[in-house]
Order: structure tokens, then C-alpha cells, then sequence
């Protein structure tokens, strides 16, 4: 076919323009292998609370208020640049001006407002008074086409921000969120995930609640181009981004779900980065000098929680006999390869004003422990000890270890591995205790060890676990705006929950290590969260 | 003939349904795609409102008589991890996975038979030994164990191929080795095996002191006396072409059926698991069919025993 000569110039001079842009980029593009991208195939971090979902979401999605995540978490402004308390129970924002949504549209007081309305997180449910959580009912299936919630997100809303009732659009640019009860954490949970803000306008236009998840349109840094579920999921650069220009052109994550595979690709030079690194492996990686693992401890503590229920378990110093038990350094040195830490019960420095410095885990203390056993009525009696394979890294190990500790102080705690979580709840059997971890979502502890060990928490749900002035102190917690009182509650908690009638006792702070070329000038945040705004990517 | 066919067909259809129904009972009763899928810290409510909403806080046995139901009107249930239909999710998959099975089947078939033909044909030569050696290598060792030498030599060693992924044609390269070289060592044995069986028997050696040709010998009698036992294995290989890749693909990141079957297994996404069984069971029946019909075709004796 022969191409007539005007079209062929015409067709030229359109291309040259295109060019000249695509050379004048040339900024890298880089590609990052993860064990899974997402659990529930959607980017919608109300669905998807996973800490696999959390390491994409910074990439895309924002929040009004942001964390310092390159440096000690403290919050700061995010997509607003301001705010205020009206009073104990409202909080008032201002937006940034001129913030683009990936669709070219500029964030507004509605959008924020969308977000935290019923047809995007809260379903028909009200807010949580005096810790009790109202009723709500549910009623569809999201499929294809539907523009339907999802029933299971109002309730992982609720959990979040039990207490808001509404958010008021003042003017463009302001909103205010109006809780039902005091809340002096209002704050902090809008630095958690599932606090994202998205257009409205690309909410509303996509043809199912499936297709706007599958592609969520916030303001991050890149946009999304391309999400194959359990595939990968390809990002381009916003060059409209508020906080500069991307230093990335575009990040490829690809699921490579073989921890070999992936180190195997790094060291081909086919990823940039590859996440999800065992600690054994890291010397294999380490072995190759153009290569490094970064990373480290994260908002996330290992635990091993107890069934006070159980005659065994119910004299708490038998509970305390065995935190007093474990090694845990020991632990750390040998399964971690020493690069994570002890932490001071459950609680992080982040908490800021609520974080209880002088706070120590029971410690390592065989004689104390076999004294507390002896003194709590401990015969000997078999303790099951349900446990998933490595579901949590070095689970098992970590497992066998503890047996052994536990069996020098004489307790016999007995291993049983559980396939699912249904059967590691099980109660129609007895149990012992169990391993479990417990996040901090934002910097307050009704985030942790409220909402995993108080009246609606998993722990006292799933009838593990029963303390009165606990429960109370829970309550207090998340309804009173008396800051001192909080912190002293606070106290009495660990106190309670991890020596007086120990709840759960702490193993060690979580760690996560991702491996990356060496060339790479890149800072991981202390979350599974990977940065790559402006200012933290340099080759 | 048509009483042959009916009781295969029965039989097929009944492997069908066991299999379904095996999977059904064992996929509900180890584990709770609410609490996998949703997180073990999920609300008590989140996890409860999942399950009245995909019906898993129903009896089992209702559960069972609706999914059957809803079998009959050609519709598979849909994934609970984003909703679509479960058939749509595996048809998109199995593009991928017959971009590696078929080169590997074709792989298998080119090296596994001309292979155990040549050995039988030269039993006990030092030729023999050493394909024979080269196929017990290749069903024995695991296709992860091979899998991953072939990348730490092909990838991370001499960089001529990729580890993994999908990004073009020579991502295929390395994972239709893994499957194929496995698949020729069996198909090379068996081949071996009947050959020999069959080089064996009386109307050779007639044939043979009759002055034919050898080759003619070959190739006119050993060799299709030969294909029965050779085209049962074959047919096995057939009906694994869809879902026969699961350790490849998982190795190499492959987005195939095998993968979707394994983080449907994980997430106990009970639509997507059972559809992918549906499938394999009704292509392994379909290929099992094929194969006894075949028998009748390649043995003019069984004819006359089926009809």
C-alpha cells in the first residue's frame, strides 16, 4: 500500500511532538516484585486492610493528613494543609488549593465529604455510642455491574470512626468532621488507611463499585494504568502532582509469590526491588555487593495471646509464669538476624503524649517463671498451643523455640497446627494459647490494643479473654477527651493486660526487609508502605 | 457399541460429580474464606456480613443443593474476592497456561517418544543407558527443584532468559523446558517399555525371518503395537493441559490457571476453586473418553470386545 505523501507528513509532524516529550523524559522506570499485591483483588483500602494492600497505597492514594514516613511517623498536612478542634467532638479542616485528582479534577470539600458518606464507606450504619456498635443490616452481593458497598466495608468503616456522624462541607475548601461522641484520636485516624480521598466525579461515573476499586482515582504521585488482578499493577507518573514532580516514570509491581524467584529476578536484574525478604535470606542477598536489604521494624508487634478461660490458664500467674519464660532476644538474634527489637508492650513512640516511656514486657526469668507457675496451682498440665504454618514469618521457629523455653521452666506446651483460622479460634475444643500480631492503624491505643482486646475486639468476641476494669478502660479510651485520663488509663491497661492479668504477652516488634540494588538512593518507611514520592528516589 | 458408549459416558459423568462434590465438602469444611479473605483482625460484623452475604451461614447441605442448582443453569457462582464470575475469571487464564502446556506437550511428545523408540531399539547400547539415565532424571527430579536450576543458570548466571513473568515469548522459554523435559523422560520410559514388549512378541520375529525389512518391521508392526500403553500416558497429558502447570507457573510467576488455582485454594475462593475442578475433571474425563476410543481404533481386537 502506498501512503500518500500529505498523510505521511501530516502523520510526521503529529508524531514529533510525541517524541520530543518521550525523550525529554528521562526519569527511570522501575519494577517491583511483591509476594501479592492485593488479597481482596481491589485497591480500595476500606476493602482491602491487608498489609500487603498497605504497600501500594501510598503510591496512588492520600490522606487529609499524613505521616512523616521517612522519618519518626509524626503526623503532618496531607491533602489538607491545616486544621483545627471546634471542640471535643469536631475537627475542622482546610484544604490544599489546587490538589488534582489523576482525572484533572481539583479536590473540593465534596469530595472529602463522598468519601466518608454512606454510598462510599458507611453503609446504613450509625455511630458507635459508649462503645456499644448500633445495629445495621446488609442485605446485597457485590457483583458485576452493581454500584452497591460491599456489605463487609461499613463495618471495617465503623471500626475506624466509630464515632462520626457527618462531615459538614463549610465552603470549598473546608469540611468538618462531627463525631456523635468526643474523640481526640479523630486525628490520627484520618493518617489510616481506609482515610483515603478519592474523586467523587470517577466514583460516581464508573460503571460498578468493582470497577472504581479496580482503579481507584486519588491524588497520589502515580496513577494507575494498569491493574491485572494477581498479575501485577502498573503506575505512571502524575505530573500534576501537588508536591512535585515524580521522580519515577512509571513502577511496575509484579506478584512473584516464590521468595526464591523473587531474589532470583532481583539478582537477574530484572526488579529493582524485591520485597518480602526472610531474614535468612538476607545474607544470601548481602553475599552479591550491587545488592542490599533495607527495611526494618514496623507499626506491628508479634504476640502470643492466652485463653483465660482455660482452668490451666485462669490463675494469671500462670499467664505471667509464661511471659517471664521466653527469651526474647534470643529470638531475635537467632531468627531475625538481630534487626528487629523487644518493644515496651503494646504500644509504639509514634503514640507521642500516650506512650508510656518507663513500660516494660515481663522479662526473661526462668526462676521467676517457674516460681509464678508453682505459686498460680501449675501441675504440669498439657497447654495446646494452636499455631498456623508460618502465616506470620518464622512462625513455626519461633513456635518451637517458645516450646522449649516454656519446657525449661516446666510447662508442657504442647504444639498443634491449625490449617486456618477458624480452627485456631475453635472453642468447641480447648484452648491455650495462640499467635496472633496486633498494628497500630494510627497513634493512639484504641487503634491496638483496644480494638484487638476490648469488648469488641477478636480476643473478648471470641471469648479468650474477660477483665472488668480492663473493658471499662477501654470504653474510657475511646469516648473521653480528659488527655491526662486517657494517658493514665492507658497505663493501667498494660498494666492489666500484660502482667496482672496478662491478655497476651509481647514477642518482638515485626520487621520487613526488602531487598534492592545498591545503586538505588532509596529510604523504606518503618510500615510496609513504600514511598516513592518526590525526594526519596535517586539512582 | 452404543452400550461401550453409554456406560463411559456414565462413568464420566459420575467422575464429574464426585469430584465436584469432594471439593465442595472438603473446601468448606477446612477454612473460612471470610476471616482469609477479610484479615483474622477484621470487625467481628465485617466477617459475619460476608458470610450471610455469599450464603456460607447457610447448611451445608443448602449450600450444596443451590450450587448444584445453579450448576444446571450454566452458572458457576462468582468469586468472592472481586465479584465477577468465576468461569470468566478462569477463561481468561487459559490462554496463559496453554501458551506453556502446549509447547511442552509438543516438547514431550518430540523427545519423549523418538527417544524411548531409539533406546528400545538399541536395548542395553551405552545409548540406551544414557537416555534412559537422562529420562529417569527428568521424571525425578522435582519441576521446582529443575525450575530453579534452570533460572540460576539461564537468568542470574548468564542473563540470556528471564526468571519469570510474563513480558514476552522468551518468558515461555524457560518454564516449557521445566514441564517438557519431566513429561519426555515419562513418555521416553514408557515408550521404552512397550517397544520392547512388543519387539518381543512372535509376529516380529516372523516378520523379520520373512525378509522384510527391518525398518518396515519398525514402523509397520512394533511401532503401532506399541502406541496403546504410549497413547494412555499421552491422554493423561492431554487432560493436565489445563491445569498441569501449577508448580511452573507458581515458580515462574506465570498468571496461568495453576496460579489462579493456588490463590484461589489460599483465599478459599470456593466459586473460582470449584470451577477450575469442574473443568480439569471434565477435561481429564473428556481426554480419558478420547483415549478408550482410540484404543478400538489403533486395536481392531478391542473393537469387537466394546461392541
Amino acid at each position: 500500500m502506498l501512503l500518500p505523501r500529505r498523510a505521511a507528513i501530516a502523520g510526521s509532524a503529529l508524531a514529533l511532538p510525541r517524541i520530543a516529550v518521550a525523550q525529554a523524559d528521562q526519569r527511570p522506570s522501575i519494577t517491583i516484585a511483591v509476594q501479592r499485591i492485593a488479597n481482596t483483588n481491589t485497591l480500595d483500602n476500606l476493602r482491602e486492610q491487608s498489609n500487603v494492600g498497605e504497600r501500594t497505597l501510598l503510591m496512588f492514594n492520600e490522606r487529609l493528613i499524613d505521616m512523616d514516613w521517612r522519618g519518626n511517623l509524626a503526623q503532618k498536612p496531607g491533602l489538607a494543609e491545616s486544621w483545627r478542634r471546634v471542640d471535643d467532638a469536631t475537627l475542622e479542616l482546610t484544604l490544599r488549593d489546587n490538589v488534582r485528582f489523576h482525572n484533572g479534577d481539583v479536590l473540593t470539600a465534596e469530595d472529602v465529604a463522598y468519601r466518608f458518606s454512606p454510598a462510599l464507606a458507611f453503609g446504613d450504619t450509625r455511630p458507635v455510642v459508649d462503645g456499644k456498635t448500633l445495629p445495621h443490616a446488609f442485605s446485597a452481593i457485590v457483583g458485576q455491574g452493581s454500584k452497591k458497598l460491599p456489605d463487609e466495608i461499613p463495618p471495617v468503616a465503623r471500626r475506624l470512626f466509630p464515632g462520626l456522624d457527618r462531615v459538614e462541607v463549610i465552603d470549598r475548601r473546608t469540611v468538618r468532621f462531627v463525631n456523635a461522641t468526643p474523640d481526640v484520636t479523630l486525628e490520627g485516624r484520618l493518617t489510616a488507611a481506609g482515610a483515603e480521598i478519592v474523586s467523587r466525579r470517577a466514583v460516581e461515573e464508573a460503571e460498578s463499585w468493582l470497577a472504581y476499586a479496580r482503579k481507584p482515582t486519588g491524588t497520589g504521585p502515580y496513577k494507575i494504568r494498569e491493574f491485572r488482578p494477581d498479575v501485577s499493577l502498573t503506575l505512571e507518573s502524575h505530573d500534576d502532582y501537588w508536591g512535585g514532580r515524580p521522580p519515577l516514570k512509571s513502577i511496575r509491581i509484579v506478584e512473584v509469590p516464590e521468595v526464591s524467584a523473587r531474589i532470583n529476578g532481583l539478582l537477574a536484574g530484572e526488579y529493582h526491588f524485591a520485597c518480602d525478604i526472610p531474614p535468612d535470606q538476607i545474607a544470601v542477598v548481602e553475599a552479591n555487593p550491587a545488592f542490599e536489604v533495607v527495611g526494618g521494624t514496623i507499626l506491628n508487634h508479634r504476640i502470643t495471646t492466652y485463653d483465660n478461660s482455660n482452668p490451666v490458664l485462669r490463675d494469671p500467674r500462670v499467664r505471667l509464669g509464661l511471659a517471664h519464660a521466653i527469651d526474647r532476644q534470643a529470638i531475635i538474634d537467632g531468627l531475625w538476624a538481630g534487626r528487629t527489637k523487644v518493644p515496651p508492650g503494646m504500644q509504639w513512640e509514634f503514640y507521642d503524649d500516650m506512650f508510656v516511656a518507663d513500660w516494660r514486657i515481663p522479662e526473661y526469668d526462668p526462676a521467676k517463671a517457674r516460681q509464678l507457675l508453682r505459686d498460680g496451682g501449675y501441675k504440669g498440665e498439657p497447654i495446646p498451643y494452636r499455631l498456623l504454618n508460618n502465616y506470620y514469618t518464622n512462625q513455626v521457629a519461633t513456635s518451637q523455640v517458645l516450646v522449649e523455653m516454656w519446657r525449661q521452666v516446666g510447662a508442657d506446651v504442647q504444639i498443634s497446627m491449625k490449617e486456618n483460622w477458624v480452627q485456631i479460634r475453635d472453642r468447641n475444643t480447648v484452648r491455650g494459647v495462640r499467635d496472633w500480631s496486633a498494628g497500630a492503624p494510627f497513634n493512639d491505643p484504641v487503634g491496638a490494643i483496644v480494638s484487638n482486646f476490648g469488648p469488641n475486639g477478636a480476643a473478648q468476641q471470641a471469648g479468650e479473654y474477660r477483665n472488668a476494669e480492663f473493658s471499662q478502660m477501654c470504653v474510657l479510651l475511646e469516648t473521653s477527651a480528659d488527655r491526662p485520663l486517657r494517658r493514665k488509663a492507658f497505663r493501667r491497661m498494660l498494666e492489666i493486660a500484660e502482667r496482672e492479668d496478662p491478655a497476651y504477652t509481647i514477642l518482638h516488634q515485626n520487621a520487613t526487609f526488602t531487598a534492592k540494588r545498591r545503586e538505588i538512593k532509596w529510604t523504606a518507611a518503618p510500615s510496609f508502605a513504600m514511598d516513592f514520592r518526590p525526594g526519596n528516589f535517586a539512582l | 457399541m452404543l452400550r461401550f458408549l453409554a456406560i463411559r459416558f456414565g462413568r464420566a459423568a459420575l467422575t464429574i460429580v464426585l469430584v465436584v462434590t469432594f471439593a465442595f465438602v472438603v473446601l468448606r469444611l477446612s477454612g473460612d474464606p471470610a476471616i482469609t479473605i477479610m484479615s483474622p483482625e477484621a470487625p467481628p460484623e465485617a466477617l459475619a456480613a460476608f458470610r450471610t452475604a455469599w450464603g456460607l451461614d447457610q447448611p451445608i447441605w443448602v449450600q450444596y443443593l443451590r450450587y448444584f442448582g445453579a450448576i444446571f443453569q450454566g452458572e458457576l457462582g462468582q468469586s468472592m474476592r472481586d465479584g465477577r464470575p468465576a468461569l470468566t475469571l478462569v477463561i481468561e487464564r487459559i490462554p496463559a497456561t496453554l501458551a506453556l502446556t502446549l509447547p511442552a506437550f509438543a516438547m514431550k511428545i518430540a523427545l519423549g517418544i523418538p527417544a524411548g523408540v531409539y533406546a528400545a531399539l538399541h536395548r542395553n547400547s551405552l545409548t540406551d543407558r544414557l537416555v534412559m539415565a537422562g529420562a529417569v532424571a527428568g521424571f525425578t527430579v522435582p519441576s521446582f527443584v529443575l525450575g530453579l536450576i534452570l533460572v540460576l543458570v539461564f537468568a542470574v548466571k548468564l542473563g540470556w532468559l528471564p526468571s519469570g513473568g510474563q513480558e514476552s515469548w522468551r518468558s515461555a522459554i524457560l518454564p516449557v523446558i521445566t514441564m517438557g523435559l519431566g513429561g519426555a523422560g515419562v513418555l521416553a520410559r514408557f515408550t521404552r517399555s512397550a517397544m520392547l514388549e512388543v519387539l518381543g512378541q512372535p509376529f516380529i520375529r516372523t516378520a523379520s525371518a520373512k525378509g522384510v525389512p527391518w525398518g518396515q518391521v519398525v514402523r509397520g508392526h512394533a511401532l503401532p503395537n506399541a502406541a496403546i500403553p504410549t497413547i494412555t500416558i499421552v491422554g493423561f497429558m492431554v487432560g493436565s493441559l489445563i491445569a498441569g502447570a501449577v508448580v511452573v507457573e507458581s515458580v515462574f510467576s506465570w498468571p496461568g490457571v495453576g496460579r489462579l488455582l493456588v490463590v484461589a485454594v489460599a483465599n478459599r475462593d470456593l466459586a473460582v476453586v470449584q470451577c477450575i475442578l469442574l473443568l480439569v475433571a471434565s477435561t481429564m474425563v473428556v481426554s480419558n473418553l478420547t483415549v478408550d476410543l482410540l484404543y478400538g481404533v489403533l486395536d481392531p481386537r478391542l473393537r469387537g470386545r466394546t461392541s
